[in-house]
């Protein structure tokens, strides 16, 4: 009869944010719009990380107006501005970064207009969520939409366009010296596991993960992408396996290639740790693939802890568990005999 | 087979309808009452994203033959809330972010549905259960957990139905929890992916798959598929007007394969036809008589005088990054321990619940369109133009709401042969993937072998690392150089190391292709090296954060690749999660069954084999 055991891992992880090796660039534009609102336009979507919501947040910060009056116009070669790929853990960095600068040169045109128009300093104009003022002058100010009325009708469209970029250097074919990336993170994850002596089961109970991630733009999304990364590693750490017998697979469908679902997810704690990006105008960093990284070794660490096996071959299956703790026991009792003879 | 007359009740109204015999409820849902809100993900009942309510009980509707709904009274979660409206359940899952691609969603929302339905005070492991027939790959169903349980609490009056309004937003909106945008749409059924796409005289795409691991192609006779109505484009490697070949890196794939296959599910040929059902046919229709050639599936025999599969690499290598820095010698000769291990990964699939699908139509200014969830419509624009000869303000690539990629949407596996089927038949063309398809045909993450070796001083420094990966990256280039790049750059780990040698060599076998995936190469080799320390500091008798302590890099270390750093915060990321789990010090020297920090916050109860949930009502009161 088996017994049920518990451990402790950790472990510890970098990752390089936005594209490897090689300059990366992404562009967007944006205008103030009728209504208060405002329109971003850039070549790139969500793939479900949250990419959207976080640029409207940030054009709406940049721009003076609120999220919900931001309208994405995106993803389409011929009808906006190249972003690149959704990928390498660049959305947040690159594209955040484009929007802002866009933002930033629409507000460039509507700006100096209304500092005109109330004979102000330009220095002196501040928008937020719908509102235009200029500071210290609590007598002039007016809503988003009749200022951009107003600026309209003066013959100016607060109009903008941004292009971001990081510098990246590509490797040495020799050495590999190089600056692959501007931007680094860093994550530590703790995972603690039950393993089932007699099944040879693991079920991961608990993960804490502290992770820096730069400036957070939505603190939320950062935990879903954490909490995802992390689910994704139960699977490669403990159940997934792509299988081909002669280039013929044997898991075709989701009946054998089995997925981590509800039953066997663990309660994940984040910590956001915000070590500020100076190379860009936001000091967002990114969190799409750096979540993941930690997971999987902390498990095997903590398999190692709770049953003094050691998993170095992924993924940790109830066999291959079993069948280490078969030779563990084994080479126990060779020892033991040896000291006995002896 | 003769068309069946349906009749229905669907989301309260009744519904008359024909649908083709043998037809599955999903179909007739989607297809015939473009409800496209239920989705397919697997087409074999494991994944729950088709999941409707017939007559009240939560069915999968892939497994539900339509005929045997007739009469039935069937809720789709169109149905849950009147138009414009959202039920507490919906809303809660846009309160605490539950969505993220949000293909999943729907079949979530339905299964939540249910389990409160069933049981309005079901605790979270009911829950769990009630969602165990989901699978979501996004979120870590963290975030759903704490939207049903929010949802219950507000249906039983628990917490105010404000606990549902979005959070107050402080000083700025960066920093603030602002509901994503676009979860309404996901929560609702409303956003459509590719596949759920429909514009008039749309045809259907099917595709004929290499049988084989690697042969030659010694002819294709599309004639019969020609011949047959409502055939009205077959498309092979004959019809590609430009340079073919494609791939994020190298461009070595075809679109669809020439004078050779060299993986099983290798697209050779297209049939866009009237009907699915149709194109299916024609595509049987195709005959392709191959000569196999000797295959090789491991990456060391394929490097060591295999089969090879690409005239340009010889020795099957298909990129290999080496990053040199001091003298490992050196290194390991002023050691006082050196631990050697090899480490194994395995390739894995992304398993992203929207297979792939596109749709293609011609613009009126010949403009050829192409909807997909292409992770990567920029560069894909670039290789269409090139391969359809064409010019590249010609080639319009729109990313379509993408539900799940990883990685995985980064290859462009069919927008090329779609756009062909398109332009040849001169009427749009929409190419649905089943699952079984999405996992034989696109790439996976590389699986690598590992030989570490390691040299520290008795004091936890590290004098030497040296890695030896090798990586099997299938039959095709895809991201192989890329994954083998950034699996180097990172693989020593966020440690100060005087002497680095690390090579990653990436190789062609007869496999399917490996490509990108979510950590890139840094998950394989960042596993061998974080796996590899605890075993150096229970040989040393360190603590496991003591020992990356020792070694980490500080605020502007020169990385493995010389690149000084500016602020390094793997000394807070540490102290951080050491505090939040309370961890208790020591080497790790299977201190499992003594530690006293088990158990505690942030654990969940272990799963058990023993039902843990049952109906309040006992059997005689169900009969009473």
């Amino acid at each position: 009869m088996g017994e049920k055991l518990r451990g402790r891992g950790m472990a510890a992880s970098w990752y390089g944010i936005a594209r490897t090796a090689t300059t990366d660039r992404a562009g967007a534009w944006a205008e103030l719009d009728d209504g208060g609102t405002a329109k971003i336009v850039t070549g790139v979507t969500e793939i479900g990380e949250g990419i959207l919501t976080v640029l409207a947040q940030v054009a709406a910060e940049e721009l003076g107006v609120r999220p919900e009056d931001v309208t994405l116009g995106d993803n389409d070669t011929a009808r906006s501005p190249e972003a690149a790929h959704a990928g390498a853990t660049r959305q947040t960095y690159m594209i955040s970064n484009a929007v802002a600068l866009a933002c930033r040169d629409a507000r460039a045109k509507f700006d100096p207009f209304m500092a005109d128009y109330w004979d102000v300093a330009v220095e002196e104009i501040e928008a937020r969520n719908g509102e235009v003022w200029a500071r210290d002058h609590h007598n002039l100010r007016m809503p988003m939409e009749e200022a951009v009325a107003l600026c309209k009708n003066n013959g100016v469209v607060p109009v903008g366009a941004g292009s971001f970029t990081s510098e990246h250097t590509g490797l040495d074919p020799v050495d590999g010296s190089g600056r692959p990336w501007q931007a680094y993170v860093f994550g530590t994850q703790v995972c603690e596991v039950e393993v089932d002596t007699a099944t040879g089961e693991v079920q991961l109970l608990g993960v804490w993960a502290a992770h820096d991630i730069g400036r957070v733009v939505n603190p939320r999304g950062v935990e879903g992408q954490i909490e995802g990364g992390v689910v994704q590693a139960v699977g490669q750490a403990l159940m997934e396996d792509y299988i081909q017998v002669d280039g013929k697979t044997t898991t075709p469908g989701f009946a054998k290639y089995i997925l981590p679902t509800s039953l066997d997810v663990p309660q994940v704690t984040s910590v956001l740790v915000e070590d500020h990006d100076p190379n860009n105008p936001l000091g967002v960093k990114g969190i799409g693939e750096p979540a993941m990284v930690p997971t999987s070794p902390a498990i095997m660490n903590a398999i190692y802890d709770a049953i003094g096996v050691r998993i170095t071959s992924l993924p940790a299956t109830p066999e291959k568990v079993l069948a280490a703790l078969r030779a563990k026991r084994n080479k126990d009792q060779v020892a033991a005999n040896v000291a006995a003879a002896e | 087979m003769a068309d069946l007359n349906i009749s229905m009740t669907v989301n309260g109204r009744a519904v008359e309808k024909s649908a083709a015999a043998g037809s599955r409820l999903l179909d007739f849902i989607r297809n015939d009452l473009n409800l496209t809100g239920t989705k397919e993900g697997c087409g074999a009942g494991e994944c729950g994203t088709c999941s409707v309510f017939v007559d009240g009980v939560l069915v999968k509707s892939c497994m539900v033959p339509v005929a045997k709904a007739d009469g039935a009274e069937i809720e789709t979660v169109e149905g849950l809330a009147p138009r414009r409206q959202m039920t507490p359940v919906q809303r809660a899952f846009h309160k605490t972010g539950a969505s993220q691609c949000g293909y999943c969603i729907p079949g979530m929302v339905m299964a939540a549905s249910a389990t409160l339905r069933e049981n309005p005070q079901a605790d979270l492991e009911e829950i769990k259960q009630g969602l165990g027939g989901n699978i979501c790959r996004c979120t870590g169903y963290q975030k759903i957990f704490e939207a049903v349980e929010l949802a219950r609490d507000v249906i039983n009056g628990k917490v105010p139905e404000t606990a549902l309004d979005e959070d107050e937003v402080g000083e700025s909106f960066i920093g603030a929890n602002v509901r994503r945008l676009d979860a309404p749409s996901k929560v609702t059924g409303a956003l459509r992916y590719a596949g759920d796409m429909v514009v008039p005289t749309m045809l259907h795409l099917q595709v004929l798959r290499s049988p084989h691991a690697h042969a030659l192609i010694k002819s294709i006779d599309t004639s019969d598929a020609e011949a047959m109505a409502g055939v009205e484009a077959v498309v092979t490697a004959a019809d590609i007007p430009g340079e073919d070949g494609y791939g994020v890196f190298v461009h070595d794939q075809p679109t669809l394969a020439t004078d050779k296959v060299r993986y099983v599910g290798e697209a050779i040929a297209a049939v866009a036809a009237e009907t699915e059902a149709l194109a299916r046919d024609a595509v049987k229709a195709i005959k392709i008589e191959y000569e196999e050639l000797p295959a090789v599936f491991d990456p060391h025999e394929a490097m060591s005088g295999g089969p090879i599969l690409h005239d340009y690499a010889q020795d099957n290598v298909t990129y290999h990054v080496p990053i040199r820095k001091g003298d490992v010698e050196k290194g390991f000769a002023e050691a006082d321990v050196i631990v050697e291990q090899d480490y194994d990964t395995q390739p894995i699939e992304h398993a992203y619940l929207e297979p792939e699908a596109g749709l293609a139509y011609e613009e009126a200014d010949g403009t050829i369109t192409i909807h997909s969830p292409s992770q990567n419509i920029t560069h894909h624009r670039h290789a269409a133009s090139r391969i359809l000869g064409m010019p590249v303000n010609k080639i319009r690539m729109i990313m379509s709401p993408v539900g799940g990629g990883f990685g995985g949407k980064e290859d462009m596996h069919y927008q090329c042969f779609l756009a062909l089927a398109a332009l040849k038949s001169g009427r749009p063309v929409r190419y649905v993937f089943t699952r079984e398809e999405s996992i034989i045909a696109s790439a996976k993450r590389h699986g690598f072998k590992i030989r570490y070796k390691m040299g520290l001083k008795k004091n936890g420094r590290i004098t030497a690392t040296e890695m030896y990966m090798v990586s099997d990256g299938g039959a095709y280039g895809c991201s192989t150089e890329g994954v083998m790049r950034k699996s180097a750059i990172l693989a020593a780990g966020p440690y100060d190391i005087p002497n680095v040698k690390v090579d990653t060599i990436g190789v062609y076998t007869n496999n399917t292709p490996a490509g990108a995936m979510r950590a890139f190469g840094a998950l394989q080799s960042e596993f061998s090296t974080e796996s590899h320390l605890d075993i150096c500091a229970e040989k040393l008798g360190l603590d496991p954060f003591e020992i990356r302590r020792i070694n980490m890099m500080q605020d502007g270390a020169i990385t493995h690749t010389r690149q000084k750093l500016g602020s390094v915060s793997i000394g807070q990321v540490l102290d951080e999660a050491e505090k939040v789990s309370g961890w208790e010090s020591g080497a790790p020297t299977v201190r499992g069954p003594v530690r006293k920090d088990l158990g505690g916050d942030g654990n969940r109860e272990p799963c058990t084999l023993v039902p843990r949930h049952t109906t309040t009502a006992s059997p005689e009161e169900e009969v009473a």
